[in-house]
């Protein structure tokens, strides 16, 4: 029992005014003189003891009155053990975990005999439920009585690469619950993997009427060794031998040597061996990734010889692309812009790009809807022909990054965006030798997060009115210096200073390279996903443009992942299981997709009994040392019981007063 | 000093009651009382054959000229009666919840009844009583009767505690030779049929006896707000601690029983019972006990 405003118990001193009306207010029998005692008798005795017994019943009514109602101030409660609802129309719900773990050492079939050994054992009469759950639940049969129903749904249980969420299940069986409004008695069957908990245990938390038993299939920590990741491009555009960086894990395991092989479309191409330490990490670096053109399927093995197979192989797609062209446009007696942007390309690594340059003159008969983006390097006066052509291209989704020098001061307007050139600021000029980069916005593409610019020293800036374009970056001063303008459905990049170490000193730093390498990514739409992705994720199939065309999605067995009207409306897909799924779009936009198990699945470790245990005290409040249930406890206000005994009190004090006053009255 | 017993209002409403008290006794006023007896007056009352021994004096002549027989004329007497009022002074007379104690009011009364006898010519005496005769003044129409009168009533005061045989007794072998109307003025806390049989020996001598049973309020229908400590005022060793419903319903019925008891003894006994009240105008008992004993007659 507690009170939720305890302080009131100050009132209980209010006690004092019947103690001092009725016990210290002493009444004083003063002798009165009468007439003749003659109608008077002893036995009148026992009624002035009546009268003093009603007397102090009635001040024990006033002081309990007085006492009840301090008591209701203080807002009692007990905490009330709930009853649980009758079980005898409980169903009887077999959640069987078929998650990648519980392919280990049979586990899945062990479950699934312990299950139908529970539904043999169901009386007629008794209902029950199957389901299976990994990453999300699966009702495997409806609420039946029908065993034959039931483990034919247990036989369709299947094992699958996703990971264990028992929070998931909680949620699924909270929603049964209040859909049946029936008591369930849930037959957990799983390897209870610590993994598989979720970080808020408020997730666990199921119904009063819900009561679980789980069957861990697993009682100790089994070693095993696991691909835990793998790093590999996801694209290649060269013919030059690529990295992979291979992580392997043993969970549980002693210092061990494995060997570790990278295969390629099936093919080895170089085994290892490491060193893995006692449950611990371990790294191995091929260096002899050779793509040849076109998707390939990568794959990294290992010889763990553990329960679990399933993770000793990790997929990765690899792509072998031609470089794309950019057309790099500059003055004819101006190539450092040119050098220094095409130097900082190569330098990111990646091939992806090549740069073809041309001076402005030579822009006249080319037509840059071949080019993956065009750069105009300080460019003064070009052919109208080829900005209407920029222009067109721009709209129709293409590119164009443009940097602003002396040249361009010629012109009132940027080239294809027209922005208006307000002014050539030149630092030296205003008493200041160089402005320095003030602001950047770390959100757009070209600009890497945390990158800093403030050892760049512009000496030349074109002040360009941004209008209703997204200024990338600013200098001190506020001039914008990137400027990102959005036409049609392509954009035009504005760099307010060139590319040629005159303007400025940009070039030479360090932060230019990404700065490159981003931007042309940006501007070259340059997908950058994964090699790999989890199961369980999902994949966009089509965008808003390609409504109603037939997308095939082809999963690692070989079969068509989605059904007729599937390929033509789902805008997504989530992968199920581990393997490359091929995803043939209707614009030619072909890709394969590698899909890992998650690795938190082989980190076999099981729950220890008293997460287990909390568990259950979230659902019927047991306490775990003997199993024993016990009933669940929650605070119950005794306010309204408090009242009804003072209302009682007060009733009946009035009653007794009402008598013992109304001789007074009378003698009045 | 008088005055406080001769309320002139008081007096004004008895005095203008057509007292015309029809008893068989003497009234209180000469000729407006019929006496009991056959004596010398104007007014006719019957013929009697005459029988030998009879006064001659009595012989209607002229009867016996036109009839020859001996007829007696009889007339009826008018004559003075004798008012003796008897004072209860025992100490519980002494009691009184407002103003005005039991003793008091009987005062009040025995006051006004010698006034009024005294005003029709009527003799009138006093008793003062109780456990013994404590005064007494001989019922006389002398001059300066009211005065001794009313300066006996006066001077009771409360005495000790009643006791009704005693100086009955004396009342009986000394004080009551003659007949006439007895007023016993008392609280008459003892048995009715003590009372009684002590007072109806009276009734024997040919007295018209009346009981005025004074009491108070309080003694009629006690209030009490809570227990209270009751002393008896006749004898300070008795007390008792009396609850308020005690007094509010048991007592009220053993009075009311004691006093339905009296009325109805007396009334047997041939006596006249009268409750008085001190809570109620003095000229109001008085004016009931009036108009009853005329409507009786």
């Amino acid at each position: 029992m507690g009170f939720l405003a305890p302080w009131f118990f100050a009132g209980a001193l209010a006690v004092g005014l019947p103690v001092w009306l009725h016990l210290l207010r002493k009444h004083k029998t003063t002798p009165q003189p009468f007439s003749s005692l003659m109608f008077f008798e002893k036995r009148t005795q026992s009624s002035i003891k009546h009268r003093r017994l009603r007397y102090l019943v009635l001040f024990t009514l006033r002081t309990l009155l007085v006492l009840l109602i301090v008591l209701a101030f203080t807002k009692p409660y007990v905490n009330q053990r709930l009853v649980p609802l009758s079980r005898s129309n409980q169903v009887t719900v077999l959640a069987i975990d078929n998650s990648l773990s519980m392919r280990t050492g049979g586990l899945l079939a062990q479950a699934k005999q312990a299950a139908k050994s529970v539904v043999s054992g169901l009386h007629p009469g008794e209902r029950a439920q199957v389901m299976a759950f990994g990453a999300r639940v699966q009702v495997m049969s409806e609420v039946t009585d029908d065993h034959n129903t039931l483990n034919a749904g247990i036989d369709g249980i299947e094992a699958s690469d996703a990971r264990t969420s028992f929070a998931e299940l909680s949620r699924s069986l909270r929603s049964i619950a209040n859909s049946l409004k029936l008591p369930l008695t849930v037959q957990l069957y799983s390897d209870m993997q610590q993994t598989g908990m979720p970080t808020n245990f408020n997730d666990l938390r199921l119904n009063a009427d819900v009561k679980i038993e789980p069957h861990p299939m697993e009682k100790k920590e089994t070693p095993n060794f696991a691909l835990e990741n793998v790093v590999a491009p996801r694209r290649v555009y060269d013919a030059s031998k690529k990295r992979v960086l291979v992580t392997v894990a043993g969970f549980g395991t002693k210092k061990d040597i494995r060997n570790v092989t990278l295969v390629l479309n099936g093919r080895t191409i170089e085994t290892k061996s490491v060193e893995v330490p006692e449950s611990s990490r371990a790294t191995v670096e091929f260096n002899s990734l050779d793509a040849p053109y076109g998707r390939n399927k990568g794959e990294v093995r290992i010889d763990s010889a553990d329960s679990l197979p399933a993770d000793d192989v990790y997929y990765f797609a690899v792509e072998r692309l031609e470089p794309r062209h950019a057309l790099f446009v500059h003055e004819a007696d101006n190539t450092r812009g040119l050098l220094y942007f095409k130097a900082a390309l190569e330098a990111s690594g990646q091939s992806a790009f090549e740069i073809d340059p041309a001076t402005v003159e030579q822009t006249t008969n080319l037509n840059p809807s071949k080019y993956a983006f065009v750069v105009l390097s300080d460019v003064g006066a070009i052919p109208a022909g080829f900005e209407n052509e920029l222009r067109n291209y721009v709209r129709g989704g293409g590119a164009v990054l443009i940097s602003l020098g002396h040249m361009s001061v010629a012109r009132n307007k940027v080239p294809v965006s027209d922005g208006s050139i307000e002014a050539t600021r030149y630092a030296g000029r205003e008493g200041e030798r160089f402005q320095t980069a003030g602001w950047l916005d770390s959100s757009h593409p070209s600009i890497l997060k945390d990158e800093r610019w403030e050892d760049v020293k512009f000496y030349q800036v074109i002040r360009v009115a941004p209008g209703n374009a997204r200024v990338a970056a600013k200098l001190a001063d506020g001039t914008p210096l990137l400027i990102d303008q959005q036409l049609g459905g392509g954009h035009v990049l504005v760099f307010a200073s060139t590319f040629d170490n005159l303007a400025n000193d940009f070039p030479l730093h360090a932060s230019f390279v990404p700065f490159v390498e981003h931007t042309a990514r940006y501007l070259g739409r340059m997908d950058t996903g994964p090699p790999s992705v989890l199961v369980g994720s999902f994949e966009e199939l089509r965008d808003s443009q390609e409504k109603g065309s037939a997308v095939d999605v082809v999963d690692p067995k070989g079969e068509r992942a989605l059904s007729l009207e599937e390929a033509t409306k789902a805008q997504n897909i989530q992968f199920t299981m581990a393997g490359f799924y091929d995803i043939r779009r209707p614009n030619g936009r072909n890709e394969m997709v590698a899909v890992n198990a998650d690795r938190q699945e082989s980190n076999l470790t099981p729950a220890s009994p008293e997460t287990l245990s909390l568990w259950q005290n979230t659902a019927n409040g047991t306490a775990g040392d003997g199993g024993q249930a016990q009933q669940d406890q929650k605070p119950l206000s005794l306010w309204w019981y408090v009242m009804l005994a003072v209302l009682a009190l007060a009733i009946a004090e009035s009653f007794l007063g009402n008598r013992h006053l109304a001789v007074d009255k009378e003698a009045v | 000093m008088l005055q406080r017993f001769l309320d002139p209002a008081t007096l004004a409403s008895i005095s203008g009651l057509d007292l015309v008290a029809k008893t068989v006794v003497d009234g209180f006023v000469s000729g407006l009382h019929r006496s009991p007896d056959f004596g010398f007056s104007q007014e006719f009352a019957e013929y009697r054959a005459y029988v030998q021994g009879d006064d001659l004096r009595h012989v209607d002549w002229n009867v016996f000229a036109r009839t020859d027989r001996c007829y007696l004329k009889r007339y009826r007497g008018e004559t003075n009666s004798q008012l003796l009022v008897l004072l209860d002074t025992s100490a519980s007379m002494g009691f009184g919840s407002h103003q005005v104690t039991k003793l008091d009011y009987a005062r009040f009364v025995a006051a006004s009844l010698v006034y009024m006898a005294n005003g029709q010519r009527d003799a009138a005496g006093l008793i003062v009583f109780d456990e013994d005769v404590v005064n007494y003044v001989a019922p006389s129409t002398r001059q300066g009767q009211l005065f001794r009168l009313l300066h006996a009533i006066e001077k009771a005061e409360p005495g000790t505690r009643t006791d009704f045989v005693k100086p009955f007794i004396h009342f009986q072998n000394f004080l009551l030779h003659r007949r006439g109307i007895v007023i016993v003025l008392s609280d008459f806390y003892e048995d009715p049929d003590t009372i009684v049989k002590t007072i109806e020996p009276l009734r024997y001598h040919g007295n018209e006896v009346i009981l005025f049973h004074v009491l108070d309020p309080q003694e009629l229908k006690p209030k009490f707000r809570e227990p209270v400590l009751l002393v008896d005022m006749e004898n300070n060793t008795q007390a008792l601690e009396v609850s308020p419903e005690y007094a509010r319903n048991e007592y009220r019925r053993r009075i009311d029983s004691h006093v339905a008891s009296m009325a109805s003894k007396a009334r047997g006994a041939g006596m006249e019972y009268f409750l008085m009240d001190t809570s109620r105008p003095l000229d109001e008992g008085l004016r009931e006990y009036l108009a009853v004993r005329k409507g009786i007659l």
